[in-house]
């Protein structure tokens, strides 16, 4: 698993307070009780704080589990210019 | 499919119906949007100075979420006049499936994405959903104190259900109820807290309409807030249009020169209420020397209605005051003024100035009948 995986279950863990070690990338609202709308909300602010990003509405959509979250995070980073 | 959050048109208005259906299955009655994209009350059009527009979020042909702004001009103080947005009903498909968990955060950013200079009002308690989401994304929150005045004692103690919840607590309001300690106790402190203003220099009135004196009370007064909406003749015609007929408009006049005005109602029957007749001081303008007696007026009013309590939320220290020095008492308030980042700025030194921020139940999305 990637970098920005361990850093996003560490902070989804840590939001929804479940043990990080519970979280894979299949991980989503229907399996994590307290992964509602205002923990989705903080999940994405925490997101744009920790990696300098402003995510759009159709991503913020687009996160609708651990893994997709990821993959969103991950293109980018990988499309920020160095 | 991705969700769109758009103007809410006719077009739209099957899929909130069936928006409406599916969280009215999650069993709370109050879950429920707008059936007609035009607003029944403050429909944007002409000249209007505060509307009302409504959007939603949309998954190709399905509903899944909906929120209103109330846009209105706010006077604030030493900074002129500025258009400022009501935050208001925003429902989401996430309630009752999480698979829109996302959505409640979709609509709060889109209605800021819009209007930077926002608010919301009410929500029931800072630690309900949508109070945390806006605290969550930056708003200023506080407490719009809550004042009462019990009329009828007797039938206070018998049915405010809120007070009531504890069976010890309810076993003995019936015996003050029925011994007449209750009645002795309420009268007390409210007569200890102060006794209403009777000045043969003060007459009130009840009106139809507004017109240009209340231009002239709404300059005068302004000087005295750090932050109000605009509470002008135009305004107040659309606000309290003539022909709504469950609020009474009240005009007090000092040696026949006009020095204020009150709203008042009879509230929607609540269930933490029991079988009481609430009357509520909804809304009301003046300059502080002349604020007890409107505050007297408005009372006098609701009480020749028939009320056995009186409610109203006020701000600003000067009608907290005068309420407090008209007898009545101060209760929790659930009633939570969020402001956004941008609108905080606006209202710096936030802290000192919440205590001049003029806000009422008329405020937001409280009219016509929710207050």
């Amino acid at each position: 698993m990637s970098a920005v995986f361990d850093q996003i279950r560490a902070m989804a863990a840590d939001l929804f307070g479940v043990p990080a070690a519970s979280i894979d990338t299949s991980s989503s609202p229907q399996t994590i009780e307290n992964w509602d709308s205002i923990q989705h909300l903080n999940l994405v602010l925490a997101i744009e704080e920790r990696f300098g990003v402003q995510l759009s509405p159709e991503e913020i959509e687009q996160m609708k589990s651990v893994g997709e979250t990821v993959k969103l995070v991950e293109s980018r980073l990988q499309a920020a210019p160095r | 499919m991705a969700i769109i959050i758009q103007p809410y048109r006719p077009e739209h208005e099957p899929a909130v119906q069936e928006f409406n259906r599916r969280l009215q299955a999650a069993g709370d009655p109050d879950l429920v949007f707008s059936h007609s994209s035009i607003p029944r009350w403050l429909a944007p059009g002409g000249t209007n100075s505060v509307w009302n527009e409504f959007f939603v979020a949309v998954e190709g042909s399905a509903v899944r979420g909906a929120y209103g702004l109330k846009q209105e001009m706010v006077f604030v103080g030493g900074r002129g006049m500025h258009r400022v947005a009501c935050y208001h009903h925003p429902l989401s498909e996430g309630i009752i499936d999480r698979t829109y968990a996302s959505v409640g955060a979709l609509l709060a950013r889109d209605a800021l994405a819009r209007q930077p200079l926002l608010y919301a009002l009410g929500m029931g308690g800072s630690d309900r959903p949508i109070a945390r989401m806006l605290k969550a994304l930056g708003f200023s929150l506080t407490a719009i104190p809550f004042y009462f005045r019990v009329v009828h004692p007797r039938k206070f103690l018998l049915e405010m259900q809120a007070l009531r919840n504890q069976h010890w607590r309810a076993i003995l309001m019936n015996i003050a109820a029925a011994t007449g300690t209750g009645w002795l106790a309420i009268k007390s402190a409210q007569a200890a807290s102060g006794l209403r203003v009777r000045r043969p220099d003060f007459a009130a009135e009840e009106i139809t309409e507004f017109s240009d004196w209340a231009d002239v009370l709404w300059n005068r007064a302004s000087t005295t807030v750090s932050m109000a909406a605009m509470r002008d003749a135009n305004t107040l015609r659309l606000l309290y249009r003539p022909e709504v007929t469950s609020i009474k408009r009240i005009r007090v006049s000092r040696n026949g020169t006009a020095a204020g005005w009150a709203i008042v109602g009879l509230r929607r029957k609540d269930q933490k209420f029991g079988r009481m007749r609430v009357g509520s001081i909804v809304d009301c303008w003046a300059s502080p020397e002349d604020m007890r007696a409107v505050v007297a007026a408005a009372t006098g009013t609701l009480e020749k209605e028939g009320v056995d309590l009186i409610v109203s939320n006020q701000s600003h220290q000067s009608w907290t005051s005068a309420f407090e020095n008209s007898g009545f008492l101060k209760g929790p308030s659930t009633f939570i003024f969020a402001a956004s980042r941008k609108l905080t700025e606006l209202l710096q030194p936030f802290e000192q100035n919440r205590m001049l921020f003029h806000i009422t139940r008329a405020d937001g999305d409280g009219l016509p009948a929710n207050f």
